[in-house]
Parts: C-alpha cells; structure tokens; sequence
C-alpha cells in the first residue's frame, strides 16, 4: 500500500494556541522565491500529470476504431462497470475490518509504551516500527513465502492437532492473508504516530485522574483517548486513503495465488485497464474517479472533525 | 509537532503486566517474518525447500548465498543496491530541500495565492500516488528521459506532505519575533534561513528526509514503468524480476535463495538508517518543543 | 491477474541433444535483405527484448555469426510485465525495442495496437517453409509477416508411471477414462488426485484446443474491426463440464501452477498426472527431484475413442516493432537469432528446452530420439512432435489477455464455489463480447 504519511497532528489541546502569524514584513517577492522550487516540481510533477489524464480520460481509444472524443462516457462506464464496482465492495470490506483491527492493535500499543516507559516499551516501539522500513513489494514476497506450504511456517499449524492444512491463498481466506499484511506493515508506523500525540497530552490532567482515584486503565481510555481524539481520526482518514489505492500486496500475491482477479482492486483493475487491455483513457478515468472519491472523503472527514475539534 | 513533551508516567502493577504482555505478543508477531527472512538467508535453495521454516538448514549458506547474489547476472544485484541509495538518497535530499524551502516560505511570508496554495496543499497529499504515474510516463517519454536515472528521480522530489510538515513545524517552533530581529539587524532573507531557521527546525528536516528516503527506497511502481534497462533497476524492481524467473523456471535455476537473501540485504540498511536516527525520528515526529 | 503467460521451461541439467557436428543444413550466416550498415559505418545495432532462459547465449552465437547487424538484448521481465511495458511504450510512440519477444496468444493483440512491422516487406515470406504449419498461419495474415515463431508447447499427458501400473490403472486414452481413472487414484490414496485445474488461461485454452473447440476467430486483412467469439459451443463446453466435476468431486485439486507448492505437490504424489506441454520435460526434470525416473509421457485422452485431437499451450515468436530504426535489420534478427542457427539451437534445445517450431530442427533423430531420464528413459519427443505437426489451425483474438483473464476469475470463482461450473463460459462469453463491443468491434458470436 502506497500511503501518504501521516505524522501526529498538532492537538487542539496544547498548551501553546497556534498563533496565526501574518506578521511577516520581509519583501513579499521573498516568500515567493522560497515557495517558487517546490511550485514548479508540484506543477511539472502533479498538476501537469493530472491534467493530462483529465484530458486523457475524457476521449476513448478503442483497439478497432482509434480515439474519439467521449466526454464523460468513461466516467458512466466506471459507475456501471460491475468488475470494478466488484473491487470497490470488497476494497470497503477489508477497509471497514482491517483499519479497526490495525488502529486498534496500534492505540493500545501506544498506549501501553505511554503507560509503561520501561526499557522494553523503546524495544517493541522500535520493533514495532521496523516492517515501515521494508519496501511494500518485499514485505508482500515474505508473506507470500510465510504463507505458502513449502516454505511457509503457518499453513501446516493445523496439522499438528490433526487437522488439514491451512491454504491461506484459497478464496476465502485471501482477504485475511492481505489484510494480515498490511496489518503487520502499519501497525508500528500508526503506533508512533498515536505514541507522539499522547506524549502531547498535558501531565495534569492525567495527575488529576489519578488523584480522582482512577485507574491507569480507565485514564487510558477516559482521559488520554479523547485526548488523542484528532492524532487517530488523522490517522484513520489516511489509512482509508491507503486502503482505496491498495494496490502493492494483491499485484505481489497474485504471483502465488491467481485467483486474484484482473479486478480484485479498484487500483488493480486501472493498471490492468491500462498496462493489461491497452485501455489508457478508461483507466485514467478510473484513476481519476479513485482520486476524486479519497479527495472527498478525506475533505469531508477533516471538515466534520473540525468541527467537532471546535465544538467540544 | 505536539505542544508538549510528556513525561513518561510508571503505572500500577497489574495494569502495566497487561500492557507488558501486550507489547511481547506484539514484538512477536512483527519480529516474526523477519526471524524468517534471516533464518531463510542462510540455507541454500534445497534446504530452503525440505527444511523446518524456523531453523536452520544442514548447512549455513549465508556466505555462499551473498556471494552468488552479487555475481548473478553479471553482478546486477550490486548495481541495484547502488541504484537505490543513489535514487532514494538525491530524491530524498532534493525533496527535503525543495519542503524546507516551500514550508518557510508558507510559514513566515504572506504572497499573493499564498492561502490557494495552502489550501491545495492537503488536496495535494491525498492524489493517490499510483494515478499520477502512468500520466507522468506518457509526459517524460516526450521529453525523452523516460528510461533515465531522471525518470525517477525528478517524480520523486514531489512531496506535498513534506512540505506540509515543515509549514506546520515552523509555524509552531520558529518564533517571528526572532526572525524579525535578524531583519532589523539587516540580514540577508537566505542568511536568515539557514542560520537561524534551518537550525530550528532540524527535526522537522530529519523527519522529512527520512519520510522521502523511505518512500523512494521502497517505491515499486514508478520504476516498474518508468525503467526498462535492468542496469537501471531499483533493489524492489530487481528483485521482483528475479522472483517472477524463480517461479516461471520453478527452482530449476537457483533464485528462490537469492531473492531471500537479496531481499534481507535490502531491508537492512534502511532498518539500521531508523535505528541509528531514531532519535532525531522520535523528536521529528513529536516535536514542537520550543528549544 | 490477466496474462500470466505460460512459456515457461528450464533446468540446465540434462545432457545436449544435439551433437557439435552438423545436424541443421544451413548455417545462418547470410543476412537478410533489409540489413545496412550503421550510419558511422558501424555494424547496425537491433535492440532486442525477451525472456528466454539462457538468451544470452543465442545473442553470443548470433553476434559471432553475423558482421552487419548486432543485437543489444535486454530482459526487461517475464510475459505480462514484458507486455506492460510494450503496451505503454507504444501508447507514448517511443521506447520499445526494435525487436521484441511475444508469445502466439499476443500477436493480434499487438498487431491491432498497429505495433508490429510487416517482416513480409523485408523478404521474410522466404521462411515459410520452415516452419510448422499452424505456427506460421497463426504468426503470419495473408503475406503480411507479423512474427517468427520460435518454439511451441505441444500437449501431452504427463504422468506417474509407477503409481498406476502399481495400482493397476490403465493410462486413460480417452477423457472418460480419465474420469475413471480419477476415481480410481482417490480410491487409491485418498490424499492424491488425478490432477489440479490450475485456473490458468492458456491451459485452458490448449484444454480447448485439444477439445475441438474453436472459439476465435480474427484475420484483421479480412476486417479489422470484425471479431468472432464463440466460447459457449459444445466442444468448449465439455472441457469445462468435465473438469468441473472432477473438481466439485473432490477428484482434481484446485492449486494454481507454477507457484514453489505446486511444484513440491507434483514432487510428493499429491497429482498423478498434468496435461502438460513440449517445453514440459526441461521445466519438470529440474524442479521435481524425487520423483524424478518414474513419470512417463502419453499422449492427450481423447474425447471420441481413437481421436487424434491435438492442442498446443504456449510457444513464442519475434516480432519487429513499428519503432524499429532499421526494419530491414531487425527482420534479420528476428529471423536468424534462431531460425536455422546451429549454434542457437545447440542453446535452445540443450540449455533452454524449447520445442523447436522448425520442422527440420523438430525433425533431427537427435531430438526426437533423445531418451530422458526423468521420465524412465522415454522418448518423448516422439510423442511431442508428432503432435506439433498435427495441430491444426487456431485463432486468437486482438485482446486475448482480456479472455485468458476472463477464463481465469470466472474458473477460480467456479472453484470457490461462487458460480455454477457451468456458467463459467457464458459469464466469460458475454464479458468479453461486452469488452470487444466497447474497443469498437463488430462482435460475431
């Protein structure tokens, strides 16, 4: 999985109120020059590319009659085409199971390295930490052997109780063994992120629960967790963004088990659409729409939690 | 990033047995593939095959299996490692110059199409990465680098998250007031960035760096389509061309063992880059500490 | 995943077939019409891609044999990632090579994107004599030359010689017989099967091959936009009927192939046979260690008793891009990297283990008569070559990934019991009339 990377955000609770500085007095022309390098890599690298599949998708080249102009013929056909809407049920379904097990496994870790500070809480921090440091394509290759029979340690644990072995490539259990992956690849990554906002949260109130009586349990959830409120919505909203573009891990496993699909992802499908049927203008409509979709949810997420930041 | 540092608080017994015997469960399960891989590295193919997957094999082929990993193909292994240190390193350093720069300039200037650009910013973190790249291939084979060591490196100076740290970072850890005093001093804008700026915001830098180091060390995707000499090859791509010929030839020629052993080597450096700048990592991550 | 390509063939283990001494008649050491010098004066330079095992060894013996023209080779991955890149090179108008390798099932695919060059203009209609029959119709459209067929995949019937004639099992000649057969094995050892469906698109489509079922029809001479698909007759049907059931008995396993476990699964008795293809001996004698001496090759069941149905799974060609410098040039390679070359198929049969589509190379006593050790000293080129020589014509469409793809999911949803078994020819029929329609075709069913 490809992810932008989310760092702790700042929480609205700090001690010290974000000022909004806009006193600068420098030449205007300065700030510019110092924004100019990055404009032009963002225009050269981002804008420039994103027009251009804009364009792209909005004519068709089909194989028999060359290209044509087709408006929005690409879009209707994405919103009707039923392999990719396949993808997208089952891409929301791993999402709505994975990223709960993956922030929940990360949130009680951090809260646990926060609880205890012991030596073996730097230990598992930086163990934890150190699948983010194997490229995507790798870890998927290792879970591939892990999970395969002739190399693998997993499949043949049933059979020391009797049982058959586990084929962690069939159909039903392909799901889990991906989500296992990218569990064990973002865990540690969210684990730090969430580990760093509860480091911001400030020691009084937390002294206060204590001298309430409550115990470290009940101050972990009543009192740091709504602390860190913002840190694991971030934190949610890129996993959801992780999770529309999965696309690294079923491309790797399909080398080991074919059943996956030509569809299996909304983002797999758009690279077989293109580099697969010589379909570019379809899977840059399909490119298009996924980036459409997370730049709305994303927006939307971060506008209500404001809100709700602003509220309470 | 955070606006306090916490002090770390030692809890009650029982409750900090629970968090210990979480965190063991946990050190287990990710500590687990790479017992693996490194276990896996020292057998040779036919043990890798017929051999208990968590111990070792009846013979250490560590060193045998290093050695055929930098003579396969003609020695390719070695030039995708440098490959890649070369990529992930200039892609890295130039993208944490181009968000240190940017993130200042956003920070501490007001311009015209300043508050646009902000606000495009955070759109710009969440393009998915993978719908940019077959644009961008159709782009550069027009300006004829495509297959080049610039069709990687280039994409990858874009880092709008970045940018997007390093804003935040110095919103909250670089005093206006002391950057007003340099200019009453009349010093020059870019002296007043790197002497007293860049300074502050080290950790935000060193986050940045290794934020983009890791991104463009681990990137499959854009190398995939952009590369097409294998000289040319980053370690993730290499190693995924000599995985799919071990499957195709089943076994027969020797490559399962060296994708193993190729892929621990690969992770190594950068797991040892965190460890070694976890420090600096930490405080990137965390910080907003006024100095 | 679409395409994962089947040309797959191995070991460098067995001894050479062919002898140093001259068993192929010509040498190959004349260049072809087309083949200029450089501009510099220089020996011309052709840029090949492909993904033979030990290719760099025919690229040695071509450079050595020939002053004008040289070739560049570079492996840029295997089938499906090879295509990616092909595909997106010409969607940008550079970047492909001026020679590429492409496999049979590809060529319209690749001719319909308008990326091949007609070798006809270059002389290469010389050729046709060489070459097998149905090899040359499927890389050739009236005169226009669009490929050079290289090797093929022959279907045969792989399998444990000393399990049945220990169980007493006769070696089915027919389909029905091979149903029994199933049954007998799984009475036999219940943890053994007759087989694995491996889901896998070209096997299938040799599957059908082999069955009689012709269900693509496109010659773009006769009409570029017109396409025939009819995947749905009876002689597709009975393929998937008869598979299914072995599956949905219990009598087939369902493991994909190719994959490190279904090579120790053949390895450790779990399948008694594979419906396997020429490039099969040098692929299996490698990689299947202990079992190796107790296999044996037959050929094909039939589907009516005493048949001689055939089908083919895999084979390649070269083709010339229409981004190829010097056509002229790169027909040369394309038609003499191995062509007759001696010194490339010393490499290609001994080394790499391909089915040569050369008649006169398919031919030579050395290779027919070559006994292998893995399958208890037989012959089984006699029963490979043959084949090859009877297979008659076949066509595949302009999109042949998006079929293979299809077969593909619609088999693996059928094995996890998502769709009926048979359904999985309709579902494909309409998907993939569906897909044709949208390039723009006139679908004719």
């Amino acid at each position: 999985m490809t992810r932008a990377l989310p760092i702790a955000p700042p929480e609205p609770s700090g001690r010290a109120p974000r000022r909004s500085s806009r006193r600068a007095t420098a030449h205007p022309l300065a700030g510019a020059l110092f924004v100019l390098p990055f404009f032009l890599v963002v225009v050269a690298f981002l804008v420039v590319p994103l027009g251009f599949a804009f364009w792209l998708s909005l004519s068709s080249k089909s194989l028999a009659r060359g290209t044509r102009f087709s408006g929005v013929d690409n879009y209707v056909r994405a919103f009707t085409d039923p392999l990719l809407l396949d993808g997208v049920v089952r891409v929301v379904l791993f999402g709505v199971v994975q990223i709960p097990i993956m922030l929940g496994v990360a949130l009680a870790g951090a809260l646990a390295i926060d609880a205890v500070g012991t030596r073996f809480a730097r230990v598992y921090r930086l163990v934890a930490f150190t699948p983010y440091a194997v490229p995507a394509v790798l870890g998927a290759l290792m879970w591939g052997f892990l999970y395969s029979r002739t190399f693998g340690v997993f499949a043949d644990v049933p059979v020391l109780f009797g049982g058959q072995p586990v084929d962690f490539f069939s159909s039903s259990l392909l799901l889990v063994s991906l989500g296992n992956i990218v569990t064990w690849a973002w865990t540690g990554y969210n684990t730090i992120v969430l580990y760093s906002a509860l480091q911001g949260v400030p020691r009084e109130t937390c002294e206060a629960a204590v001298i309430d009586g409550a115990s470290p349990v009940q101050i972990a959830l009543r009192v740091k967790v709504p602390a860190i409120r913002r840190a694991v919505s971030l934190a949610a909203i890129f996993s959801v963004i992780g999770t529309v573009q999965f696309f690294t891990e079923p491309y790797v496993m399909a080398r080991f088990a074919p059943q996956i699909s030509a569809g299996y992802t909304p983002n797999l499908y758009a690279y077989n659409q293109a580099f697969a049927y010589s379909n570019f203008h379809y899977s840059a409509a399909i490119s298009f729409t996924l980036g459409f979709v997370v730049f709305v949810v994303a927006h939307v997420f971060v506008v209500v939690s404001r809100r709700r930041g602003a509220a309470s | 990033m955070t606006t306090t540092t916490g002090s770390r608080r030692r809890s009650g017994e029982p409750s900090s047995r629970l968090a210990h015997a979480l965190m063991a469960a946990g050190v287990l399960y990710f500590v687990l593939p790479l017992v693996w891989i490194v276990i896996a590295a020292t057998k040779s193919q036919p043990d890798l095959l017929s051999s208990p997957a968590l111990w070792f094999g009846r013979e250490f082929s560590l060193i045998d299996n290093v050695r055929r990993l930098f003579r396969e193909d003609g020695g390719v292994y070695g030039r995708w490692l440098a490959n890649t240190a070369l990529y992930s390193g200039v892609s890295a350093a130039g993208a944490t110059l181009l968000a240190a720069l940017a993130g200042y300039g956003l920070a501490r200037f007001s311009f015209w199409g300043k508050r646009f650009f902000e606000t495009a910013l955070l759109g710009m973190i969440m393009v998915p990465a993978t719908a940019l790249v077959l644009p961008t291939y159709l782009i550069l084979s027009k300006t004829g680098i495509v297959n080049t060591v610039w069709a990687v490196v280039l994409p990858s100076l874009l880092s709008p998250f970045g940018t997007y740290l390093v804003r935040v970072h110095v919103t909250e850890s670089v005093p206006v007031e002391l950057i007003d005093a340099a200019r009453v001093d009349r010093a020059g804008e870019l002296r007043i960035f790197l002497q007293i700026v860049v300074p502050l915001m080290r950790p935000a830098i060193v986050t940045v760096f290794l934020v983009t180091l890791v991104a463009t060390w681990n990137n499959y995707f854009l190398p995939l389509v952009v590369l097409s000499d294998a000289d040319l090859y980053p370690l993730t791509v290499g190693l995924t061309t000599w995985f799919n010929t071990a499957q195709q030839e089943a076994g027969t020629r020797q490559l399962f063992d060296l994708v193993i052993t190729g892929s621990l080597l690969a992770v190594v450096p950068l797991v040892a880059a965190f460890v070694l700048l976890q420090r600096f990592w930490r405080s990137g991550a965390g910080s907003g500490a006024l100095k | 995943m679409p395409g994962i390509s089947r040309w797959r063939r191995a070991s460098r283990r067995l001894v050479p077939v062919l002898a140093a001494g001259g068993l192929l008649a010509a040498a190959a050491c004349t260049t072809g019409d087309g083949a200029e010098p450089g501009g510099d004066g220089g020996p011309v330079r052709v840029s090949v891609w492909a993904w033979y095992p030990e290719f760099a060894g025919v690229v040695e013996a071509f450079n050595a044999s020939h002053t004008d023209v040289q070739v560049d080779w570079t492996n840029v991955g295997t089938g499906p990632d090879q295509y990616a890149k092909l595909k997106t090179a010409f969607e940008a108008g550079t970047g492909a090579p001026d020679v590429a390798m492409v496999e049979f099932q590809q060529i319209p695919t690749f001719v319909v994107l308008d990326a091949l060059a007609d070798m006809g203009q270059y002389g290469a209609n010389e050729d046709e004599h060489l070459y097998a029959e149905w090899a040359w119709s499927q890389a050739t459209d009236g005169d226009a030359v669009h490929a050079i067929p290289v090797d093929g995949g022959p279907m045969a019937l792989m399998y444990r010689k000393d399990l049945f004639e220990q169980h007493q099992i006769p070696v089915p000649t027919t389909w029905a017989e091979y149903a029994e057969a199933a049954v007998k094995i799984k009475a036999a050892d219940p943890n053994a099967y007759v087989a694995s469906f491996g889901s896998d698109g070209g096997w299938i489509n040799g599957l059908m091959w082999q069955a009689g079922c012709r269900p693509y029809g496109y010659s773009p001479a006769e009409g570029r936009e017109r396409v025939t698909i009819a995947l749905t007759g009876p002689e597709c049907r009975k393929v998937f009927d008869l598979h299914g059931d072995l599956v949905q008995r219990g009598l087939m396993a369902q493991d994909p192939f190719f994959t490190a476990d279904a090579t120790a699964a053949l390895d450790s008795g779990k399948y008694w046979t594979w419906a396997a293809a020429g490039w099969t001996p040098g692929y299996v004698a490698g990689s299947l260690t202990r079992t190796a001496g107790r296999w044996a090759v037959a050929p094909m069941p039939q589907w009516t008793a005493g048949g001689d149905e055939q089908g083919d799974w895999g084979g390649s060609t070269f083709t010339v891009t229409k981004q190829a410098k010097n056509p002229g040039a790169a027909t040369t390679v394309a038609r003499e990297l191995f062509g007759t070359s001696e010194a490339a198929w010393d490499v290609g049969l001994n080394k790499a283990f391909l089915h040569p589509l050369v008649t006169d190379v398919a031919a030579d006593p050395a290779f027919i008569g070559k006994s292998h050790d893995f399958f208890g000293g037989q012959k089984v080129n006699e029963i490979f070559v043959p084949v090859s020589e009877k297979l008659g014509d076949f066509q595949f469409t302009p999109f042949q990934d998006f079929v293979f793809g299809e077969l593909n999911d619609r088999s693996a949803e059928a094995m996890a019991g998502e769709r009926p078994w048979s359904t999985v020819l309709e579902e494909t029929q309409k998907n993939v009339v569906a897909h044709a329609e949208q390039q723009g075709f006139t679908v004719t069913q």
